[in-house]
Parts: C-alpha cells; sequence; structure tokens
C-alpha cells in the first residue's frame, strides 16, 4: 500500500466520520431529504466561491457555499410559509434551481473555471493527495485531509458541548423550548454544521454521493438500535468501514471510489435491512406471523370466556363466525391445546382452570392498556415460542 | 351477554351485526372480540376514552382496515355485497382541504360508488348532488373551492356527499368535532330526520353530555365492548365508570 | 445561433423540430403527472425514482452493449420500478420514515450508477460515448423515433387518464373514501405510480437524473396557483411543462455548452415564481394588497358604525355632531373621514359632520355584512 492510498482511504475515513455524525440527527429528525437538498444547492455557492478564491479547499470558500446550504434550508421554509405548496414540493423545487444556476454558471464560464461536471458529482478522491499543502516550505500532508479534518474537530466540539441540547430538541421540542434551548437555534446550527461538512466533504466524494454517507450509515445504526449514543457509534462505525471496504473494490474494479463507497454502503444497509435482529425485515415479518397467532389465540380464549353457550364454543365456530382460515383455526387450536390451555370435548371447546386464569388476566391488561404488562404475561406462561 | 340478544342472532332484523371482530395495527391489538348489535332505525354515539378503538371500529366495519378476525354483515348478507347500503363521514381533518376542488365537485364523489368504474356523473348525478346541498344549507355556496370553507361548512359538506349516496346505513367518524354550534344543530336534525325515514345512523362521539339529547342508542367501547343499548336504560355512572376508569364522573341528566 | 434564428428555424429544420416536439411532449406529460405527485404529497418521490433509474440505464448498456435509448430506457424502467418499491418496503415494513427511505434509495441507487457508468467508461472496447447524456440531458440527441415513443407513452396516459378521470380524483382527495365505495385503490394506486415512473424516464435523455424532478413539480406547483379545479390544474401544467420545454430547448440550443435540463429547469421556475407572486387568487401580491385593503375597509366601517352608534340616539339622523368626538375612537383619522365625505355616506359642515340617508342604511346593514358577503 503507498502512502498515496492510504492518505485517500484516510481522507474517506474521516469523510464518513464527518458525515455520519450531522446525518444521525438528520434522519431522527425527519429530515434526511434537506441533505439531499443542501448537497445540490451548494453548488452555485461553490462556483461564486471559486470564482474569488480559485482554490476548492479555501475556507472562504467553504463558507460561502455552506452559506447557501442555510439559505436553502430558509428559503424551503419560507416557502412553506406561505402556504402556496406542501413542505415535499418546496424542497423539490428549490435545490433543482439553485443546483442548476451552479450547472449553467460552470458551462458559461468552461475557460475560467477548471471545475468538471463529473468532479461535483463524484468527487476527485483519487486525486486528493496530490493538492499538497505546505508550510513554510514543508510537505504537511493532502490539503483535503487538512480541510475536512478540521471539520470534523469543529463538529466534534460541538456535538460534545451541545450534545444534551442536541439529545432533547431532537426527541422533544416542546420541552427543549420549555427548558430554554431554542429549537430553531440548534436546528439552524445542525443546518449549518450539515452544510459545511457537505461542502468539505463534496470534494472528496462529490455533491450527491455526500447524501448517502449522511444517511446510510444512520440509517443502518437506526435498524440496530435507538440509544442515541450508540447509533452514533454504529453510524460512524458503518461509515468508515464501508470507506475503506469501497476504496478496494474500486481500486480492484477500476471505478470511481466514490460511486464503490455508496454501493458498498448500499450492500451494507441492504444486508441490515434483511437480518437486523429486531428491525430488520426478516424479524419484522416472522414476528407479524408470531404476533398474528398470538393475537389470534387471545382473540380465541377471550372469545371462549365471552361465550358459554355451546352453539358459539363449537369447534366449527372457529372457521365460521371468527372468519378464519381452516388452516389458522386448526394452528390456534393445536397451540391452545398444546399449552393445556382448553379441553375440547364432543366438538366443544371448554376453557381449562388454566386458561382461564391466563385470560382473565389478559383482559384485565387489555382493558386497561397495559400492553408491557402483556409482554410480559406471555413470558410467566411459555405460551407462544413453542 | 343476555340471553335476549342472542336469540335474535339469527334474525336479519339488525342493521349491522358484527361478530367477534379484533383488529390490531401493526399487531398491537385495538379491539378485541367485539360482538355488536346494530338494530335498524337507531341513532347510535359509540363512545369511549381517547385510543378506544372507536374510529378502528367503523374502519374495521366498512373494510378500510383488515380485521386479524371476526366478520361483519349488513341486513344479514356479508359487507361486501352491501355496500350500495352504506355511507361513511370520515373525519374532517383525513384529507387535505386545499385540494383543488369545489364543494359541489366533493358532493357529487358520493353518486361514484353507485356509478363504478369508468362511466362519468351526469344531469341525475349534478341534481341528486344539489339537493344534498340543499339539505345541509350549503347551496349556496356549491362553487367555493374547499379551503375557503370553514370548519363547520366543511362538515356539512362531508354530511351532504354521505347522503347523496342514498344509504340506509351511515358512519360517521366525529362529525361535530371543531364545528360551531349552529353546525352542529343543523347536522344533530339531519342525522334525527334521518332516523324518522328509517335510516341507521352511527357516530363516533366525545361530548358526553349531549348523548341523552341527541343519541336514542349508545354503545360503549374501550377496547372491548362495554356495553350496548337503549341510552335510556344503559348511560348510567355504572357503565361510564367501566368505560373511562374508576375516577370519571359526569353528571347524566336523565 | 440566435434565438431568433432558433425560432425561425423550428419549422423548417428537422432536427430543431424534433427536439421542440420532443421536449413539448416531454413538458406537457410531466407536468400532467407532476400535479398528480404534488397533490399525493411524493412531491420527492420523482427525485429519488430518476436518480434510481441511472442503475437501470447502465446495466441495459453492459448486458446488451446496445445504444439505442429504447433498450436502456427499459433498464430504467425496470431500475425506477424497483427503486419505488423498496422505498415502500422500508416505510412499511421498517420504522425508517419516508424522508430516510426516499434519501437513501435515491443516493445508493444513483452511487451504485455512477459506479457502473465509471466501470464502463474504463472498459477499452465499450462504445460508450451518451451514457453521460443521462445525467444532465442532452436535447441534442433526440432522433425522431424518441420523439414517437414519447408521443405515443403520452397519448396511452391521456387516454387511461380520461378513463379513470373519476378514480384518480377520488382516490387523490379521499383514499379511505373511495376503498368504502367499493374501488379497488391498489389497483389505482400502482396504475398512477406506474405512469409517474413511466414519465421519469421518458424525460431522463432529455433533462437528465438529476434536475428530472423538477420537471414534475415545478409546472404543477405553478398550475395550482392559478386555479381551483383538479382538471385545469392539470391542463396548465401541461401547458407550462410544454413552454418550459420549449423554451428551455431555444434557449440551450442558441448557446454553446448548455445541457438542456438545467436550463428547463430554470424556465419551469420562472413560472413558479410568476405564479406565486402574481397569481390573483392565491398569490403574494394581491395577498398582500387584499390585506391592506382589508384593513382599510375595517377601519372605515369601524368608524362607520361608530358614528352610528351616535346618529341612532337622535331622532333625526342627519343632526350633526362635532368631529371632535370622534378622536377618541381608534382607526379615526381625517383620511377615513374624508373617504367617508366622498362615498356620499356623510356630510361636513365646518367642524360638524352628520350621516347621510345613505350612510346611516350602509351603518345599519353592516351587522350582517359577514353574513351577506358569504352568501
Amino acid at each position: 500500500m503507498s502512502s498515496a492510498q492510504l492518505e485517500i482511504q484516510l481522507i474517506a475515513s474521516i469523510v464518513a466520520v464527518a458525515c455520519a455524525i450531522p446525518g444521525t440527527f438528520l434522519v431522527l429528525r425527519k429530515m434526511a431529504m434537506i441533505s439531499d437538498a443542501i448537497s445540490h444547492s451548494i453548488l452555485p455557492g461553490i462556483v461564486v466561491g471559486f470564482f474569488i478564491t480559485q482554490d476548492l479547499n479555501s475556507p472562504l470558500l467553504i463558507l460561502l457555499a455552506a452559506l447557501t446550504g442555510v439559505i436553502t434550508v430558509a428559503l424551503v421554509e419560507r416557502i412553506q410559509k406561505t402556504g402556496l405548496v406542501k413542505e415535499d414540493t418546496a424542497i423539490g423545487l428549490v435545490f433543482p434551481v439553485l443546483f442548476s444556476i451552479g450547472v449553467i454558471m460552470i458551462a458559461k464560464n468552461a475557460n475560467d473555471v477548471h471545475l468538471d461536471i463529473d468532479a461535483v458529482l463524484l468527487g476527485e478522491l483519487a486525486f486528493a493527495p496530490f493538492d499538497r499543502l505546505t508550510v513554510g516550505g514543508t510537505d504537511i500532508g493532502p490539503k483535503s485531509l487538512w480541510v475536512i479534518g478540521t471539520i470534523l474537530l469543529i463538529t466534534i466540539a460541538l456535538l460534545i458541548a451541545f450534545f444534551k441540547e442536541l439529545k432533547v430538541s431532537t426527541f422533544d421540542a416542546g420541552l427543549s423550548a420549555s427548558l430554554g434551548f431554542s429549537p430553531i437555534i440548534i436546528h439552524y446550527g445542525l443546518m449549518t454544521v450539515a452544510s459545511v461538512t457537505t461542502v468539505g466533504a463534496f470534494d472528496a466524494v462529490g455533491a450527491i454521493l455526500v447524501v448517502a454517507l449522511m444517511i446510510a450509515p444512520a440509517a443502518c445504526a437506526y435498524l440496530l438500535t435507538t440509544d442515541l449514543k450508540k447509533m452514533l457509534g454504529l453510524a460512524i462505525f458503518f461509515g468508515v468501514f464501508s470507506a475503506i471496504a469501497g476504496y478496494w473494490v474500486a481500486h480492484w474494479l477500476d471505478a470511481s471510489i466514490a460511486g464503490s463507497i455508496t454501493t458498498t454502503l448500499g450492500v451494507v444497509f441492504f444486508i441490515i435491512y434483511l437480518f437486523a435482529p429486531s428491525k430488520g425485515l426478516i424479524a419484522v415479518t416472522y414476528r407479524e406471523k408470531q404476533q398474528r397467532i398470538e393475537v389470534s389465540l387471545l382473540t380465541f380464549l377471550l372469545h371462549l370466556k365471552n361465550h358459554s353457550e355451546e352453539r358459539e364454543r363449537h369447534v366449527n365456530h372457529l372457521n365460521e363466525h371468527i372468519n378464519w382460515q381452516k388452516v389458522r383455526s386448526k394452528t390456534v387450536l393445536d397451540l391452545a391445546l398444546k399449552n393445556n390451555m382448553i379441553l375440547i370435548n364432543n366438538s366443544i371447546v371448554s376453557l381449562t382452570e388454566k386458561g382461564d386464569a391466563f385470560t382473565s388476566q389478559a383482559i384485565n391488561y387489555i382493558v386497561t392498556n397495559e400492553d408491557a404488562q402483556i409482554e410480559d404475561m406471555k413470558e410467566d406462561f411459555f405460551l407462544f415460542r413453542g | 351477554m343476555d340471553d335476549n340478544m342472542k336469540e335474535s342472532n339469527a334474525s336479519t332484523a339488525f342493521a349491522v351485526k358484527v361478530d367477534d371482530l379484533t383488529v390490531a395495527y401493526n399487531y398491537k391489538p385495538v379491539l378485541w372480540d367485539i360482538d355488536l348489535e346494530i338494530p335498524e332505525g337507531v341513532l347510535m354515539a359509540i363512545v369511549g376514552p381517547n385510543g378506544a378503538g372507536k374510529s378502528t371500529l367503523i374502519k374495521a366495519i366498512l373494510g378500510i382496515l383488515k380485521p386479524i378476525a371476526g366478520s361483519v354483515s349488513i341486513y344479514g348478507k356479508p359487507y361486501k355485497k352491501q355496500r350500495s347500503l352504506v355511507a361513511y363521514v370520515p373525519q374532517k381533518g383525513s384529507v387535505d382541504w386545499d385540494f383543488p376542488t369545489i364543494a359541489l365537485d366533493v358532493v357529487m364523489m358520493g353518486t361514484y360508488g353507485s356509478l363504478g368504474w369508468i362511466k362519468r356523473p351526469g344531469a341525475k348525478e349534478k341534481k341528486a348532488a344539489l339537493e344534498a346541498l340543499e339539505k345541509v344549507g350549503m347551496l349556496p355556496f356549491k362553487n367555493r373551492q374547499i379551503s375557503q370553507l370553514s370548519g363547520g361548512q366543511q362538515q356539512r359538506i362531508f354530511l351532504a356527499r354521505a347522503l347523496v349516496q342514498d344509504a340506509s346505513i351511515y358512519f360517521m367518524d366525529e362529525p361535530f368535532q371543531g364545528v360551531d354550534a349552529t353546525t352542529e344543530i343543523a347536522i344533530i336534525n339531519i342525522l334525527k330526520e334521518l332516523r324518522k325515514e328509517g335510516k341507521t345512523v352511527v357516530v363516533v362521539h366525545h361530548d358526553l353530555q349531549t348523548v341523552p339529547e341527541y343519541f336514542d342508542w349508545v354503545t360503549f367501547l374501550n377496547v372491548k365492548k362495554i356495553a350496548t343499548g337503549p341510552v335510556k336504560d344503559i348511560f348510567n355512572d355504572d357503565n361510564l365508570t367501566k368505560t373511562y376508569g374508576i375516577n370519571y364522573k359526569v353528571s347524566v341528566q336523565k | 445561433m440566435n434565438l431568433q434564428e432558433y425560432f425561425s428555424l423550428v419549422f423548417s429544420d428537422y432536427t430543431l423540430r424534433t427536439i421542440t416536439l420532443g421536449t413539448a411532449i416531454l413538458g406537457a406529460v410531466t407536468g400532467m403527472l407532476g400535479s398528480f405527485a404534488v397533490l399525493r404529497k411524493q412531491s420527492l418521490l420523482g427525485d429519488a425514482i430518476s436518480h434510481a433509474a441511472l442503475p437501470g440505464i447502465a446495466l441495459a448498456f453492459l448486458i446488451t452493449g446496445a445504444k439505442d435509448s429504447n433498450t436502456l430506457l427499459l433498464g430504467a424502467l425496470v431500475s425506477g420500478l424497483i427503486g419505488t418499491f423498496w422505498i415502500r418496503g422500508i416505510i412499511s415494513k421498517t420504522h425508517l420514515k419516508s424522508d430516510t427511505a426516499l434519501g437513501l434509495i435515491l443516493s445508493l441507487f444513483f452511487g451504485f450508477g455512477m459506479l457502473l457508468l465509471t466501470f464502463i467508461q474504463k472498459q477499452p472496447n465499450a462504445n460508450q460515448a451518451g451514457l453521460d447524456k443521462y445525467l444532465f440531458g442532452q436535447a441534442a440527441t433526440l432522433v425522431e423515433s424518441d420523439v414517437w415513443l414519447m408521443a405515443i407513452v403520452t397519448g396511452i396516459c391521456v387516454v387511461v387518464m380520461l378513463l379513470f378521470w373519476k378514480e384518480f380524483k377520488l382516490l387523490l382527495f379521499d383514499a379511505d373514501y373511495t376503498k368504502t365505495l367499493g374501488f379497488n385503490t391498489k389497483f389505482i394506486d400502482i396504475l398512477i405510480t406506474t405512469f409517474i415512473v413511466l414519465a421519469i424516464v421518458l424525460g431522463l435523455q432529455t433533462v437528465g437524473v438529476v434536475l428530472m424532478s423538477a420537471m414534475l413539480l415545478a409546472p404543477a406547483a405553478a398550475a395550482r396557483q392559478w386555479t381551483n379545479s383538479l382538471s385545469k390544474m392539470v391542463l396548465l401544467a401541461a401547458i407550462f411543462g410544454a413552454f418550459s420545454g420549449v423554451f428551455g430547448t431555444a434557449i440551450s440550443a442558441s448557446q454553446n455548452n448548455l445541457s438542456t435540463g438545467p436550463v428547463i429547469v430554470i424556465v419551469a421556475s420562472v413560472f413558479v415564481v410568476f405564479s406565486f407572486i402574481f397569481s390573483p387568487s392565491r398569490g403574494l401580491l394581491f395577498r398582500q394588497i387584499r390585506f391592506i385593503n382589508n384593513r382599510r375597509d375595517l377601519e372605515l366601517q369601524k368608524t362607520l358604525s361608530f358614528m352610528y352608534r351616535i346618529a341612532e340616539t337622535h331622532d333625526d339622523i342627519s343632526h350633526p355632531h362635532a368631529i371632535k368626538i370622534l378622536n377618541n375612537f381608534q382607526g379615526f383619522t381625517k383620511k377615513t373621514l374624508q373617504k367617508l365625505v366622498n362615498k356620499n355616506y356623510v356630510t361636513i359642515d365646518g367642524t360638524m359632520w352628520s350621516l347621510t340617508e345613505e350612510g346611516f342604511e350602509t351603518a345599519a346593514n353592516l351587522y350582517n355584512q359577514n353574513f351577506k358577503a358569504d352568501v
């Protein structure tokens, strides 16, 4: 591994971490699409900044472009307030326009601006190690490493300083306001960090793929935990893992590094989407099936308790009145029998003592709306998992 | 359940018969083993605390939600075959009132069910819609954009849309939510008129104070059915306490 | 070529005619279907779908090696539909919210597409030129068969829309109610969604993946401001879309180096801004004017009814009163008094005022004014 390769992986990893932190909050605040809007609309800011500074890594350019990002957010909110269109339409209207302006500005000044549209969309991570920062004649590393590193340090400092405020305002904006932290300041603070990070990362992975690095690791983490700190940690882990793995995929395929980082993220997300222990597709589908049987069994027991008449308790009644398919009623009946909840006598079903006690308890919990206790109860009776 | 009720089980005198209905949202149970018979020609309130499953019950009866277990019959036949006999007034907040359409158009939607696929409403449907608008006192507003109507007026438009369906059974989800006093009186008068014509009206209702005044039949619901029957017989402290919890006190005007 | 030359050539020159016709049809069909997307609050779905179509184009090229646009668009359609249904799957089966699902599919599919595109570019034998046009769109690459395809799809779309107009409208307004009337809402829903995906895919060659969503939203958002009828809104959106397409193409054709997509988007957004400001019923300008007028009217009415209450106490309604007593009343100014005089409601004699017959009646009517205004 050459030092250039090492530097690329280092830059990609730092970008991933810097994106994952604001990304986690964006996902939790249901504002993921705002990051998409910002990533597009910073383009005119970058072009104008480039005219002025002639340097993609200049702090002034980063600030100018980040300002465009914040303006986008403000503009979207302003349009929403007029009530002329809905919120999502406002987002969808603003960013393509700003992006178009940026593209046209680049096209019209193609001779002066050494900005390539492909670079805007994809970044030029492979060339990042060649743009060195020198201080007093000594080479201290690639410029973009310093830029994104500084952004990351600021982000981490802000995260530590305002962790409590961010947490409260994310989960309960009303409470946050009553505690005295203005949700608006935190909102715009977060938007500013997201914008600055997007601009900083744009050089490496391109405008649109920043979105992937913000949303996908956070979404993966959200499928695995609901604890905010763990979620941040996991998001950072997935981001860094995909960055490094993606680099080697690109190396092997001889294709875009940013593209393969995103593709790796996609594969990671797909795996987690399928296999996440309690929130993944397979777990959810299995649980739904399980719960369907559990609910059916409880319904059935409740029905038996409610009705003393024999007609209502005939085995065939399950098919007729409760309106279940044959297979399901048989599953439920077998399950109840196996757990000694019911007795079947001449095709008439009746509750056993155990079944009766269980059902009474269940009714009690259901009526008082204490679902959590029903969960405990199931374990008491070792009932449903067998 | 008393045996009197059971006797008439097989007969079709009931407008609506709900049998062992269990509904769950994301497999979290909301309604448990509901048996409910609604006689023809009553004006019935469904009452219960928030989260008791009142709207869910209506939606499950109308097939908007798929129940886990149980069946619903309308005049003795499965609901699917009797759709034309049933009209629905959803909660006012369930739609986007900024939708580009006028009051008359919304009321015309009530005729779409009987028209079926593809066929367009014609003069006959328009006439029916205008009559319904007249009945709810909204004829002068027929060309208004729906967002420019007040909450009460929007509710009346929804009521008119159901009236156009010319059904035998009306299900209404909180029709008195956020309406002015005049509209509330206008609506209840129309409901009473419907009852006079022998129609059955089922209303999800919030305001317990007005139950004895507005309705003649009531169902107490809190996840499971607590009681159902004539208001004068069962609207009492005992059932209210069972439904709303131990500390509930309400002065019931008999 | 400048704009004038463009318009003088547009009817005679084959290429220009093809391109212009193509963008006009495209604008019309996206405007039409965009109205549905906007009203269903699925504005950002278009963005996700268009990005999700990119890997389909690249894969179709890799598998078939074909450059003809129909094969590539078929790939785009398949991958766009996969993206759409995956978004739904994520929303319904996990606790991720719709914005996260949209952003995920959008960025992940797009990233995968870019990986494939760069991979294709590095293939030594591949005749890959032209795939780039799907990023920002090049109307100049449209040929007659492309335009025919657009016209046919648009035709089918219009026929289906006319056939199921009633059902579409019902579903858009009130989905639950649609179910109770016995309509199969899933079928209507799939029909609408499929057509939206189809329109997006058709536009990729002209407008490009990145900006396609604006073609759906902008004409519809502009049209919504001018009318309160769904049919007029759809029609207007189609017209706005067609004009954006034509003007955008004209401008980009008359300049060097300009992709069509960004220019069409800018033109469409001009329609939006214009509509937001100048629409008579909803626009911001008239809303502000109405607001100021209402406040003035209110001041005038208040003053008049104050005078009415004073005049009421006398048998003779035209009994003169001192102007001084009005000074305590909030909302009274010399200007409002002058206006009342101009309207012939009040006469002034030196420092005294008196109500005219007309003014008295108007003031008496003011109480049920609100009710009357409603009728």
